[in-house]
């Protein structure tokens, strides 16, 4: 199924733009001086899957709200499908589908309501509006309880549904910002698809997540954001590239990090070290040719470590690099794979 | 227009699937109204001049139907829609943003017509008689309804403003003075000198006046004028204020 289906044409047709997202030194700051967004460069390509990945607080949410005109920003400029944010706000509604973080659905109303109510603030009536609802609860798999209030929905049910009610008008753009977050794995999958599907039917979709694993699976390119800067930005398999070739990753322990770091220092074919907190992430040509060499080094040093492993670049170690942590929530999991 | 008649008409079925958030509106009012004739109408007999040959449910109607339909439900609605997001899924719709806030009073206006008429009924049944007759009943609904819709335009504007439940709720308290600092046990020239003073300034002593004579005087084109300005003036500054606030919110 796609977008534009026999109901429904786009309510503004697709204009064709080189660029669907295009800001440039977005900036937004809040009362108190708090920066959010510090002067962002983005360009999103018609068609593509963007992935905006960060750690909460980073500014992914400020950024997707000032996109969808619902926050203006205090300097800089974008344009969504070709139109420009603080000018054509009325305009850039019409094409876009958003569905933020916090679930936008009506508890009182039911599933098939509420979309029919979505599809008549799009223009969509009458026995249209009736058979647009009934196809994106089909897509979204929600028809048998398409007659039940949404407060009785399970947490995966609100967010396709969410999903669903931002699709009505078959976006141009469509924003979801942590679609997934909060949903449980099973649900996650899904959500997964019907972003696939979404993006196979014509739409640009900009996601913002803080799940490593959806941005790589999902994204055609992402730009990852901390602190309200990007710090990265191209597709998750060249990012991961430019990290070289092996990620060896050291358990501490008990072992001090800067005496373990000065061991090793000199290590051949060793490109950059990252420390954290229980760990040391070192960054090689060949991890297991430096792994014989290391535990030389550790044993002749008298330091004693949990455990060593060598694993190919992830986008974690892509965040890590970047940012000098590693994104939050992905600590255990981190964790987890040094010890594998 | 068809944005307003959408959210309108989802309001009104907010109202009807919620009837919990409607009866303390109804069961309040008609308990005052009760209470009062209780305990007064043996100190106004039907006899008191300022009666007019009814018992003292006639008098004390009108102020029945204004705490039936004076409300914070509207601005409640509103703040927990900011809560839940479903407002900014509103906001970012491409519909104007006025029609959230004539939506909203939409639904005022048909629950106001509903427990106006409801408290109406039930005062006549006590043995009120509507001087003015069924247009003047018609009229005492209409008005009620349209003061209620008046009146939902703070509730909506605190919303806006603070985008917190407590102080929306909080803003119906607000009502009391109002509706207790004007003439709605005895007539203006029964009140002592300090409480006619504020009550000849509370513009809600106005609507009473103007419902009253609907039911005790028959029609009284000066007072019920005065009544029908007081409640276009409250509703078009609410209102006013409430778009404004809408208009520039989180710009």
């Amino acid at each position: 199924m796609t977008l534009e289906t026999t109901t429904v044409q786009p309510v503004v047709p697709p204009a064709a733009h080189e660029h669907a997202i295009a800001a440039r030194s977005l900036r937004r700051t809040f009362k108190g001086g708090i920066e959010a967004v510090r002067d962002i460069d983005l360009t999103v390509a018609s068609g593509e899957v963007f992935g905006f990945l960060g750690p909460n607080g980073a500014g992914k949410t400020t950024t997707v709200r000032m996109l969808c005109t619902l926050l203006p920003p205090t300097s800089g400029s974008a344009t969504v499908a070709g139109l420009d944010v603080a000018r054509d706000g009325a305009e850039i509604r019409r094409r876009i589908g958003v569905a933020l973080q916090e679930i936008g659905l009506d508890p009182v109303q039911t599933g098939r309501e509420l979309l029919e109510l979505q599809c008549g603030l799009y223009g969509i009536t009458g026995r249209r509006a009736r058979e647009r609802a009934a196809e994106l609860l089909d897509l979204v798999g929600l028809t048998d309880a398409a007659d039940r209030r949404t407060k009785t929905y399970s947490g995966g049910m609100k967010r396709r549904l969410d999903l669903a009610s931002a699709l009505v008008h078959a976006p141009t753009v469509l924003f979801l910002d942590e679609p997934t977050t909060g949903l449980d794995p099973a649900s996650r999958l899904t959500m997964w698809d019907e972003v696939r599907k979404i993006n196979a039917g014509g739409a640009t979709v900009f996601l913002t997540t803080q799940y490593l694993e959806e941005a790589d699976k999902l994204c055609d390119r992402l730009a990852i954001i901390d602190n309200g800067r990007i710090v990265a930005e191209d597709t998750p398999e060249q990012l991961k590239a430019e990290m070289g070739h092996d990620v060896v990753s050291i358990a501490l322990d008990e072992a001090d990090v800067g005496t373990t770091e000065a061991a090793l220092t000199g290590l051949e074919g060793l490109e950059r070290v990252v420390s954290e907190p229980s760990a040391l992430a070192l960054y090689v040509e060949d991890g297991a040719a430096s792994i014989a060499e290391i535990v030389r080094r550790l044993d002749r040093g008298g330091i004693t470590v949990g455990a060593i492993s060598v694993a190919r670049p992830t986008l974690d170690d892509v965040f890590l690099k970047a940012t000098g942590r590693r994104l939050e929530g992905q600590q255990d999991q981190a964790q987890e794979r040094t010890e594998s | 227009m068809t944005e307003v008649l959408l959210l309108g008409r989802r309001a009104v079925r907010e109202i009807a699937r919620y009837p919990e958030a409607t009866i303390p509106t109804l069961f309040i009012p008609l308990f005052f109204l009760v209470v009062n004739i209780g305990q007064v109408s043996k100190t106004f007999p039907s006899s008191t001049p300022f009666l007019k040959g009814q018992g003292y449910v006639a008098f004390q109607l009108p102020v029945s139907l204004m705490f039936a339909v004076a409300t914070a439900t509207s601005g409640l609605a509103l703040v927990t829609e900011i809560d839940l997001g479903y407002f900014d899924k509103l906001l970012v719709a491409p519909i104007r943003r006025s029609s959230i806030i004539f939506g909203r009073l939409a639904a005022d206006l048909v629950r106001g017509i509903a427990t106006s008429t409801a408290v109406l009924l039930v005062g006549i049944a006590l043995g009120a008689r509507v001087q003015s007759g069924v247009p003047g009943a018609l009229l005492i609904v209409v008005l009620s309804a349209l003061f209620g819709v008046a009146y939902a335009g703070f509730g909506i504007l605190v919303a806006l403003r603070t985008r917190n439940v407590q102080a929306t709720q909080s803003s119906f308290l607000l009502f009391f003075p109002l509706l207790f600092l004007t003439p709605n046990f005895v007539p203006f020239n029964r009140l002592s000198a300090v409480m006619e003073t504020l009550a000849r300034i509370n513009p809600v002593s106005y609507v009473i006046v103007g419902l009253r004579s609907l039911v005790i005087d028959g029609w009284d084109a000066g007072k019920i004028g005065v009544c029908i300005g007081v409640i276009a003036a409250m509703g078009a500054i609410l209102t006013m204020l409430s778009l404004r606030t809408i208009a520039t919110y989180d710009r």
